[in-house]
């Protein structure tokens, strides 16, 4: 058990060290590429720890990431009633964190009452809320409907308001250290007596909740976290992409989170993070050529991997340096 | 009183067929344990395998037969390639099912490409319901749906095939005991429950826009109507099926779409929250 | 008729059998007795199919079985009646019979060994009482002519005049069709009355054979073996 925590703390940190150079040694527009990618990591953290920690599907988990994006929108559109002179990123971040905290938090009150949802179910109680939001934004005019809401400012680092910041490298910094910062907390949860014992629900819950302890508001507290992570994720990633709509929403982008982490590795944190930077990196170079067979594709290599590496690409790889590692 | 009526005769349309592909999918779960996220899928290939078949001429009726046949013979290969791998491991199928389900998607995008099409209703001519008329092909749906639950539910409790399955359904490792070819067992079922959600696709081809994305509205709504109503029963999607269905339906009649979406969501979160094993066994219970 | 060749086996990589062997000839009936956990169970799931090897041979009249599924090795000729009878409750007495053999017109036979259940034949079976649903296990199993009887604990919860009309069941069926039995069984009066070998196992391993005669003579042979 030790000597695996280290193998993936490794594994980060081997991995983090390309990443620093990458703005010197690459072109800018691909740290900008890369600073969008943090991002969608971000989200398939969350994803990442929900499931593959908590064992608890979330299938339709961009659900969070774009009531973030909006939130985000919203605070620095000035479109709050009464608060429209407010610019401030960081009160974006906080109405994101706390309305999709919020929202998995009530969420995970329901899904979890009595002998609570499990395995497909829960997925498939996400995935209806992931159409069910996804239609509501489309509706919803105030929110610009299919289009979205526009133009939505860049990073801003005052109080309220102040500069802009665009230069993509320093954003790529920025994100890269939310990203570390995020994935640190999460390994030190995950690690921590309340992760352990989320990872002892997954396995075998009667007999968590037989020792004494309360299952159900350990599920919802985990719920939440996870839920205010990818709220965060879609907060930040607005403020780079410049326009929140319902896509970022529904189940579209919470497929996608999906293919990331089952291939990246769902058993850990990083193994999640590099699929999905891996994946979208790969898309944007292949899609183009591939077009519509792109997809087809995915689902291929997504399908081929379930049945012949389940523990994803980045987690195989994970568990043979691990493997290596012992016999010395 | 005319509005009535046609309201009432289409949420029954909208029911049976929901109840049709929810049957399918529950025997799918009961028997293999599998959750079949490409479900939705097998029911749009039944609907593009209808109008193919149409435009390279083949009659409307025998192309209603022979897809969900074709649909079936493809939940075979589908079984043997894909389910039987990942076999006691829950959550690798759900995900190579999704994977399915988005291959799927994507292969009929390719060749059909991403727009819908229409399919023509036979002519099978209108009735007079209150003094307007009402198409008749619609009322055959209905009856074919009610034919195929009604054999499906013969089959499981008129048939020793039937009574195999329910073994299976109730304890596998002592039906295997005892000589129940499993392996066979789980082929057929995937397959059958392939077949049911092609049926219905193939006999809605004309009612709905035949596009790839046709069987994602079924998905949802299939799964909500067995988890209503209860896991490991063969009336549990009937009755589900009947409750989301007529919700769904009538809500969007009355509001739209998108309340209705929200309104069975809420219903369904609530009934589970007070009947957590599924409205059929507590019913039974009280029985 | 049944040749088990030193089997590992066990539950999640655990090991429970350490190279058990044991040997049984058509027709032959012999009692498995041991304390609780040493593996009788165990054994019974092994052979049946349930549970994998890890080393180790199964052979039924010459060819092997271990490694087949279980429906394999029951059309191969093993019958078995599970420890806790494991019938289907909500189906009905005749239902559960006809799944011994699907392809069976009627149960009349399994009726006429077991009366009891003949007058139950549309009851669902969980509401029998556990003598009558033994009788169902036993009946059911049979149901397919295996070669080889595989029981587990069947006098377990079942009141001992059921037991007795059970034993006259088994004697019957045994004779007459030349049936070999492997019994599980803490009743030693009962595995008595239809056995010809008693069989001790310890950890893992058969550790001792006695004849059934010595040990009707002197029971205290088994002594050190039972839990009681």
């Amino acid at each position: 058990m030790k000597s695996r925590l280290e193998t993936q703390d490794l594994a980060a940190l081997g991995a983090l060290a390309p990443f620093l150079v990458l703005p010197f040694v690459a072109p800018t527009w691909l740290a900008g590429d890369f600073a969008m990618y943090f991002a969608y990591a971000l989200l398939a953290l969350s994803l990442a720890f929900i499931w593959g920690h908590c064992g608890l599907l979330s299938l339709g988990h961009a659900v969070y990431f774009g009531v973030g994006a909006y939130a985000m929108s919203v605070t620095t559109l000035g479109m709050i009633p009464g608060l429209a002179s407010l610019r401030s990123t960081w009160a974006g971040l906080l109405l994101a964190i706390v309305l999709t905290g919020g929202l998995a938090f009530a969420l995970g009150w329901f899904f979890f009452a009595a002998r609570g949802l499990a395995g497909a179910f829960l997925g498939v109680m996400t995935l209806a809320l992931a159409f069910i939001f996804e239609r509501l934004a489309i509706n919803a005019s105030w929110l610009g409907g299919l289009n979205g809401l526009m133009n939505v400012p860049a990073l801003t680092l005052g109080l309220n308001g102040g500069a802009e910041i665009v230069d993509p490298v320093a954003v790529y910094f920025l994100m890269l250290a939310v990203v570390v910062a995020v994935t640190a907390a999460l390994r030190l949860v995950a690690a921590s007596d309340f992760g352990v014992t989320l990872a002892a629900i997954r396995e075998n819950e009667l007999r968590v909740a037989a020792l004494g302890h309360d299952a159900r508001a350990l599920k919802i507290r985990a719920f939440t976290l996870a839920g205010a992570v990818a709220g965060l994720a879609g907060a930040l990633f607005v403020t780079q992409f410049g326009f929140a709509s319902p896509s970022l929403i529904g189940f579209s982008l919470s497929a996608d989170a999906l293919i990331w982490v089952a291939l990246g590795g769902r058993k850990t944190l990083i193994s999640a993070l590099l699929g999905a930077l891996a994946l979208r990196f790969l898309e944007s170079r292949l899609s183009g050529a591939l077009g519509a067979l792109w997809p087809l594709a995915l689902g291929l290599i997504f399908m081929a991997s379930v049945v012949l590496f389940p523990d994803g690409l980045f987690g195989e790889a994970i568990g043979a340096l691990e493997r290596w590692r012992r016999r010395r | 009183m005319r509005h009535a009526a046609v309201l009432l005769l289409d949420s029954s349309n909208a029911v049976l067929v929901l109840i049709l592909v929810s049957l399918g999918l529950a025997i799918i779960f009961g028997l293999m344990n599998v959750i079949n996220m490409a479900h939705g899928e097998f029911l749009m290939l039944g609907a593009y395998g209808a109008m193919q078949l149409g435009r390279i001429g083949v009659p409307f009726w025998l192309a209603l037969a022979l897809a969900p046949m074709l649909v079936g013979a493809f939940g075979l290969v589908i079984e043997e390639l894909l389910i039987a791998k990942t076999y006691n491991r829950l959550i690798d199928s759900i995900l190579a099912t999704w994977g399915l389900s988005l291959f799927l998607r994507q292969a009929i995008v390719l060749v059909f490409g991403p727009g819908s099409y229409a399919v023509a209703a036979p002519d099978v001519g209108a009735v007079q319901i209150f003094g307007g008329p009402y198409p008749v092909y619609r009322l055959l749906v209905m009856a074919l749906s009610l034919a195929a639950i009604g054999f499906t539910f013969a089959v499981f409790f008129r048939t020793r095939f039937g009574l195999a399955a329910r073994a299976v359904v109730a304890n596998r490792d002592m039906a295997a005991c005892l000589g129940v070819n499993t392996r066979r067992l789980d082929r057929i079922t995937f397959a059958f429950g392939a077949g049911l959600a092609g049926l219905a696709g193939a006999a809605m081809a004309p009612l709905i826009s035949v596009d790839p994305s046709a069987g994602l509205g079924y998905l949802v709504p299939a799964f909500l109507s067995i988890l209503v109503g209860g896991l490991g029963s063969i009336s549990g999607p009937v009755v589900g099926g009947a409750g989301v269905g007529a919700l769904d339906s009538l809500t969007s009649a009355f509001y739209s779409p998108v309340w209705a979406q929200l309104a069975v969501f809420v219903a369904v979160l609530f009934v589970i929250r007070v009947f957590p094993s599924g409205l059929v066994a507590t019913l039974r219970r009280e029985a | 008729m049944l040749e088990v060749n030193r089997v590992c086996s066990g539950y999640g990589g655990g090991v429970v059998l350490d190279g058990f062997s044991l040997a049984l000839k058509a027709g032959e009936a012999v009692a498995l007795v041991g304390r609780n956990g040493v593996g009788k169970t165990t054994l019974m799931k092994t052979i049946m199919g349930l549970i994998r090897p890890s080393s180790g041979s199964i052979a039924l009249a010459g060819k092997r079985i271990d490694g087949r599924a279980p429906f394999e090795i029951a059309r191969a000729g093993v019958g078995y009646a599970p420890q806790g009878r494991e019938i289907f409750a909500a189906l009905s007495v005749e239902d559960n019979l006809l799944l011994g053999d699907l392809a069976a017109r009627t149960a009349d036979e399994a009726y006429r060994l077991f009366p009891a259940l003949a007058a139950r034949r549309n009851t669902p079976a969980g509401r029998l009482s556990g003598g009558q649903q033994q009788q169902l296990a036993i009946a059911r199993a049979l149901m397919a002519r295996p070669r080889l009887l595989l029981l587990d604990e069947p006098s377990e919860g079942v009141q001992p005049t059921v037991v007795a009309e059970i034993v006259a069941a088994l004697g019957q069926i045994v004779a007459q069709r030349g049936l070999a039995l492997l019994l599980v069984e803490q009743n030693i009066e009962m595995a008595l009355a239809l056995v010809s070998r008693f069989v001790l196992v310890d950890q893992g391993r058969a550790v001792a054979t006695h004849a059934a005669s010595a040990v009707a003579a002197d029971p205290s042979l088994l002594m050190g073996a039972l839990a009681l």
